[in-house]
């Protein structure tokens, strides 16, 4: 085989691979919607976080500004403390702006809301979201109708 | 007695031979740099082991996209999941089926062509004629292939999953009539780059060495007979496949369950 | 014909390699048992012995691709064994060696193969490497077929390319293994005529291994015969020719029994077949 040959054929093998790299960050993945602009972590308390996962997309308004990156329990209240990175662009979120942990769908996954104030300031890298709602919990609240519904029949009697 | 004799000597040997592959491994790796200011022995290697590879593996890859399209559509319909035909094909292609398909594929085509070719290096006295010539074979040919295969795996991985992505499309998209826009909205919503791509390359770099290491370390350790060298060209792909399916779990352990 | 002495520096001005009192075993097999040597300066000397008597192991300690046990070993008044491994490579550039089985880069052209080790040592543009490679072809007459590959030719043309390919850096020493097995009376006779002449154009010295009595005899200045793992024997060819030393005298003229025994060792036949030994 000719030199040359050889040599165009590695270059359509290493392009190949390149293109394919290319597509699995960009098409497959997410690295053209979240890996462009550095982003900033903030956090936010919640009584329960429900079935809420690493990884859960952050919205506003219904789009994606970010994304959960970790869930702890604070060591004195006991609380779940949940780690956000907002991608850098939306740099511009008010400090009153509020938290929600909401659920796509009635049985869908679970991701945060966030809900903008109407503070002059910014939030930036390390604050706290203070304002915050826990998941909704469908067994409780199945259970509330269930006795909610009983106890009423039982004044009803 | 001779069953426990039997093992003692099989264990012995065993570490006799990982032993002297540690010792090559060492000397080949030393001989890396080399290698690299021949780019030109590079590039022919980048050949045969990479393009050499690529059809099998694009055929593989748009094979086993095809099945994964239907199996996850024909499963997810039944929960009205259809929608996340696309996230469940690229997840699984990017973190297991794409490296260790590709490894597989690798090791069986590529390792056992590197393994009878050094193997018969050796068995001609070719690599004792370079040593003669003052020619240190590590450099001029173990070094460059070991850098091709490092080279060739992770790209052959990253287009195996790549065709498989596309092989799904077109049975999900093509065949089935999920929505385009869906289809990728649901991949681009749920696959991570650095999480599960990224991850994914790593494991195919990580098999890459091992396969390449298995393979030019079986040729160069071979019999120099015929016989040796088919030996030898079968342990590599026997022991290459299941390095890559054992490497393949603590990998994944490590990386995605947190360990 | 005594042993080479064992005293003092070794004899740089007469002879180009020398082997002292080598011991070496495989394993618990013992190759040779105090093996001696001296390889003069310009000519050919033949290193005769019977199959398996080692000889072609004494090669690759010239090489040093093995080191002997115990003993010393000389190339040109250095003693090898001291060497570092970058020091080494850089003497076997001194040395070209025709392996038995040609050996032959295999993916590479005729021409390739003979220019490899000029590529490998030198920087000299192409069209000096182009010059020389076609003069050492020219030498083996196998200019015409520089474009061939290892694999479209017979086995004598690739011991000729080979030899071609031992001589590309113009050696002090080039080594022929076994250089007469495997090849058809043509071919034996080109490459017979070939070590006489290109040692004697080219003033180098050759070590030839071989078993072959007669070709080795015709090329030979001086011969040593091994056997048992040390040297039983050396002189001219006529010197070896004429001893009345039975070692000698089996091996030159080929009888079946002698010293070295027809039958490999074993107990007596009546014994083995009526005692009913385990097998």
């Amino acid at each position: 085989m000719k030199r040359s040959t050889v040599e165009i054929w590695v270059g359509v093998f290493v392009l190949a691979g390149v293109a394919a790299l290319v597509m699995l960050a960009t098409r497959v993945g997410n690295l053209s919607t979240g890996g462009g602009t550095a982003s900033y972590e903030v956090e936010a308390r919640f009584d329960n976080i429900g079935g809420l996962t690493q990884k859960a997309p952050v919205t506003m308004a219904g789009v994606r500004v970010g994304r959960v990156t970790d869930i702890h329990i604070d060591r004195d209240d006991y609380s779940a403390v949940v780690v956000m990175a907002i991608d850098g662009q939306h740099d511009n979120l008010p400090k009153d702006t509020s938290a929600a942990i909401l659920t796509a769908g009635l049985l869908g996954a679970q991701f945060v809301g966030l809900e903008a104030g109407g503070d002059d300031r910014f939030l930036k890298g390390g604050d706290e979201i203070k304002l915050t709602q826990s998941a909704i919990q469908l067994e409780q609240l199945i259970g509330q109708m269930i006795f909610g519904a009983a106890s009423g029949e039982n004044k009803e009697e | 007695m001779g069953m426990v004799q039997g093992v003692g000597a099989w264990t012995l040997g065993a570490i006799q031979r990982l032993g002297r592959a540690c010792l090559f491994l060492m000397a080949s790796l030393a001989g890396v740099p080399a290698a690299l200011g021949r780019f030109r022995s590079v590039i022919a290697q980048l050949y045969s082991v990479g393009v050499q590879t690529l059809l099998i593996i694009v055929v593989a890859g748009l094979f086993v996209g095809m099945v994964l399209g239907l199996q996850f559509y024909y499963n997810l319909v039944d929960f009205g999941a259809e929608s996340e035909l696309g996230l469940l094909v690229a997840l699984t292609l990017t973190r297991e089926l794409g490296p260790v398909l590709a490894g597989l594929l690798f090791a069986g085509r590529a390792g056992s062509a590197l393994t009878a070719e050094i193997g018969l290096m050796k068995a001609t006295e070719q690599l004792a004629a370079m040593e003669m010539m003052a020619v240190d074979p590590m450099q001029r040919v173990i070094g460059p292939r070991f850098v091709a295969g490092i080279i060739a795996v992770p790209l052959l991985a990253a287009i195996f999953s790549a065709i498989g992505v596309i092989g799904a499309w077109l049975v999900g998209v093509g065949q089935l009539g999920l929505d385009d826009g869906v289809y990728w909205s649901s991949m681009n919503g749920g696959v991570d780059f650095f999480d599960d791509v990224l991850n994914g390359i790593i494991k195919s770099i990580v098999f890459g060495f091992v396969i390449t290491w298995i393979a030019v370390f079986e040729g160069y350790d071979a019999d120099p007979t015929s016989r040796g060298v088919a030996h030898a060209t079968t342990r590599t792909v026997v022991s290459a496949s299941l390095a890559v399916l054992g490497l393949d779990y603590i990998l994944t352990a490590i990386m995605f369950g947190g360990l | 014909m005594n042993q080479a002495e064992t005293a003092g520096t070794p004899d740089t001005r007469d002879s180009l390699v020398e082997l002292r009192d080598v011991h070496f075993s495989y394993d618990t097999r013992p190759i040779y048992t105090g093996l001696s040597l001296r390889v003069p300066r310009g000519g050919v000397t033949v290193v005769m012995g019977p199959s398996g008597s080692g000889k072609s192991t004494m090669l690759n300690f010239i090489g040093r691709r093995l080191k002997p046990n115990s003993g010393d070993v000389f190339f040109d008044g250095i003693d090898i064994d001291k060497l570092s491994r970058a020091e080494m490579f850089a003497l076997r550039k001194r040395m070209g060696m025709l392996f038995q089985s040609s050996a032959l880069l295999t993916d590479l052209s005729v021409f390739e193969n003979v220019a490899f080790p000029i590529r490998e040592h030198t920087a000299l543009p192409e069209s000096l490497i182009r010059h020389l490679v076609l003069l050492k072809l020219e030498m083996v007459g196998l200019r015409g077929a520089r474009d061939l590959m290892p694999a479209e030719l017979s086995g004598g043309m690739q011991r000729r390319v080979a030899l071609a390919r031992a001589i590309a850096l113009d050696p002090d020493l080039v080594i022929y293994d076994e250089p007469f097995t495997g090849l058809d009376p043509i071919s034996m006779g080109v490459i017979v005529k070939l070590i006489r002449e290109l040692n004697d154009a080219l003033g180098t010295t050759s070590i030839v291994v071989t078993h072959d009595v007669e070709e080795g005899c015709s090329i030979a200045d001086y011969v040593y015969l091994l056997g048992g793992g040390k040297v039983i024997g050396h002189g001219t060819p006529e010197e070896m020719h004429n001893s009345d030393s039975e070692d000698i005298r089996q091996f030159m003229n080929g009888l079946p029994d002698g010293p070295v025994a027809y039958h490999y060792p074993a107990d007596p036949l009546d014994q083995d077949l009526f005692d009913g030994g385990s097998r």
